[in-house]
């Protein structure tokens, strides 16, 4: 997808940027790299966001990190991306090293650990945005050439410490990533990564093609933060996942298998099933005679993917805008988390003009060797966490169409929520939550009552005040684990508790499980001095079905504007029961002050 | 388009000028926004569109749009981009 400067400037001046969210990117440099610019604007625009770079002066980083010299680092920012190159930071271990005794190596070596220490405390006192630090490059040809390799302090060896001291210094802080740019430049290659020209001319090492790779590579970090990385891959069939047409050259004409030429479609299944592994949900979208589909996948001795992989199919001859549409419907995800895999020009066409939000990736049919590259090199699904609920993703859907089929045999409702056997524990949030509690404010778009989003150092902060309780809820059943899956985050002002947040992952919508954790979390705010709970509705485009949340819930409407609407409950006599069918619902909170007697 | 027009819409895209405000003589000295980064976006993208490479030797001599408009011609319009490095 190798777009030119001037394609990129055409598509993004021809585009509303304005009405999209902002994202805002401070650059630490002590090298040129503001052509970077573009290819970050980009890909924002791509994921729904106006993104707006700011660079730091020149060989500032210190000024800016720890003086705050521009002041292009503050509380709006959401991430910082450092490019410290060591032949500026260093010129001794860049380039000099073939000069440098022990002792000056590790001199110049305990510098730059206090120098990029002091950086790294400097920018988190002022901003808790992701910070995106790139490695120091490894030489492609080191000082002392291949003698390098065989010595304990040679230049790679050194390097590689200072890499590992500075993935070590960051994970120390939350929310802050050493970006392996040593991927990048083995995915370029070395060759292309410089442009030696505007190094000499003008200190800008890069060239366009290795930014275009940093800032992709940047922004496998961003779009998760954002909420906006994807969930689910949605797989066409023939010349896919096999070569060939099952209907017409069946079981044993289609290509598969561990020699040439199957090899390209057994390595592509292999990638598909990683991804599986990381939490990636799967569908197939196919136009086919379902049934020959199903014998591949039951019958081929080298199918790699089985049916329990996937999480819905819809494999008939409709067109594919309207099977996404439904496999969409049947996951209850949105569609901007699809990705969409086919290799015919026709269907990619219809499904980028009529889904834009989904991300259509056309495989070229003729070059199947180069699929499993397409598909890893993407990074659409690409998170620097993977929570227990990511892992299991798949597996909960599973379990979801096993409860639909109970449902279909229960006479009502309340019998089929009974049947389920459900099990609530409501906690406060700790240290192992943190991260998918703030990743549900980000995701969740339906049934989310203010659709606040908030960091992981935001919900960190706000779980050690003493003036707020951020509250989760898990559900088991008997069909399994559904995970973290509802918040509710509660603010106090001397006798009221503010709803700041109240969300459940669209996941167990329909089984009462916001009636348990509402009358939970009043239950709280009251044991924790307050007489009154304030609830808001701010209406967006997507949490239509919340509106009347509140009133149905016994709050009494009281004034607001129609951007947030405000309700009331008193708290002092409120006796709300939770949902009678739960097997059990299992509450601890922590202990806490009461918010007057502070 | 001639080589010279389509190095008119080049820098005219880069600069965020209107093509008509810009002639043979414009340069960094009488275009104000034209600066050293401009300059590298400019020279970046003129060789994205020609499929050509300077050398750094020619980059330095690129200073007004009839000289970029030289140095273009010189090596030839998709000529092969191997051709100066």
């Amino acid at each position: 997808m190798r777009l030119t400067y001037s394609q990129i400037q055409g598509e993004l001046n021809s585009r509303d940027l304005a009405a999209l969210p902002p994202l805002r990117i401070a650059v630490l440099r002590n090298v040129v790299v503001e052509p970077i610019e573009p290819y970050l604007r980009y890909f924002a625009y791509r994921m729904g966001c106006n993104a707006r770079c700011e660079f730091s002066d020149y060989d500032n980083v210190f000024q800016e990190a720890v003086g705050g010299h521009k002041g292009i680092l503050d509380a709006q920012t959401d991430c910082v991306a450092v490019f410290l190159k060591l032949e500026t930071l260093s010129w001794d271990l860049a380039r000099n090293f073939a000069g440098l005794t022990v002792g000056r190596i590790e001199e110049e070596a305990d510098r730059i650990r206090e120098f990029v220490s002091r950086v790294l405390v400097g920018i988190r006192q002022k901003t808790n945005a992701m910070i995106l630090w790139n490695s120091f490059e490894l030489p492609p040809h080191p000082s002392l050439g291949i003698f390098d390799y065989q010595q304990a302090h040679g230049q790679t060896a050194t390097i590689d410490q200072l890499n590992r001291f500075l993935g070590d210094a960051l994970s120390d802080h939350r929310n802050a990533y050493l970006l392996n740019l040593n991927a990048c430049l083995a995915r370029v290659g070395a060759r292309s990564f410089y442009d030696l020209r505007y190094w000499h001319l003008g200190k800008a090492p890069y060239s366009r093609e290795a930014l275009e790779e940093i800032g992709g590579e940047m922004f496998k970090y961003i779009r998760p933060l954002k909420g906006k990385n994807r969930k689910c891959l949605v797989l066409d069939c023939d010349n896919v996942l096999w070569g060939g047409i099952i209907g017409e050259e069946g079981l044993a004409g289609i290509k598969l298998g561990k020699t040439y030429p199957g090899s390209a479609y057994h390595e592509f299944q292999q990638e598909i099933l990683n991804l599986h592994r990381r939490g990636v949900v799967l569908a197939l979208c196919s136009k086919n005679n379902e049934a020959d589909v199903w014998e591949v996948f039951a019958q081929h001795p080298d199918m790699l993917l089985r049916k329990e992989h996937i999480a819905t199919a819809r494999i008939n001859w409709d067109d594919k805008v309207t099977n996404l549409t439904r496999i969409a419907e049947d996951l209850n995800l949105g569609l901007e988390s699809v990705v969409f895999v086919d290799d015919s020009q026709f269907e990619a066409d219809q499904v980028r003009q009529c889904l834009p939000q989904v991300e259509v990736v056309q495989l070229p049919s003729s070059r199947a060797v180069e699929y499993r590259d397409i598909l890893a090199a993407g990074g659409w699904f690409d998170a620097p966490t993977l929570s227990q609920e990511d892992r299991h993703r798949g597996t909960m859907y599973k379990a979801e169409e096993a409860r639909k089929e109970l449902q279909a045999q229960s006479r009502d409702l309340t019998s089929f929520y009974a049947s389920l056997e459900m099990i609530l524990e409501i906690r406060n949030v700790d240290e192992f939550t943190v991260s998918r509690v703030a990743q549900l404010t980000q995701k969740t778009n339906q049934f989310s009552l203010t659709t606040r989003r908030y960091s992981d150092a935001e919900i960190h902060a706000l779980s050690e005040s003493a003036s707020a309780d951020v509250i989760h809820c898990r559900l088991q059943d008997r069909f399994g684990e559904s995970g973290l899956t509802g918040v509710c985050i509660l603010r106090y002002e001397r006798d009221r508790a503010l709803i700041d947040s109240f969300l459940l992952s669209c996941r167990v919508l329909g089984r009462g499980i916001e009636d348990a954790l509402l009358v939970q979390c009043m239950k709280r705010a009251r044991s924790r001095g307050c007489t009154v709970a304030v609830g808001e509705y701010r209406p967006t485009a997507k949490n239509e079905q919340v509106k009347d949340f509140y009133p149905n819930h016994a709050f009494r409407r009281v004034a607001g504007n129609p951007e947030l609407h405000y309700f009331e409950l008193d708290l002092t006599s409120f006796d709300g029961l939770e949902p009678p069918y739960f097997h059990r619902i299992d509450t601890q909170f922590q202990y806490r002050a009461k918010v007057g007697s502070q | 388009m001639s080589t010279r027009e389509r190095v008119l819409r080049g820098v005219s895209e880069v600069l965020g000028r209107p093509v008509a405000s810009i002639d043979d003589d414009s340069s960094p000295d009488n275009i104000e926004s034209w600066d050293s980064l401009k300059q590298m976006n400019l020279v970046l993208a003129l060789e994205q569109e020609f499929g050509i490479r300077f050398t750094d030797e020619r980059i330095v001599e690129m200073l007004s749009v009839r000289l970029i408009v030289a140095a273009v011609a010189q090596l030839g319009p998709q000529a092969n981009s191997d051709s100066e490095r």
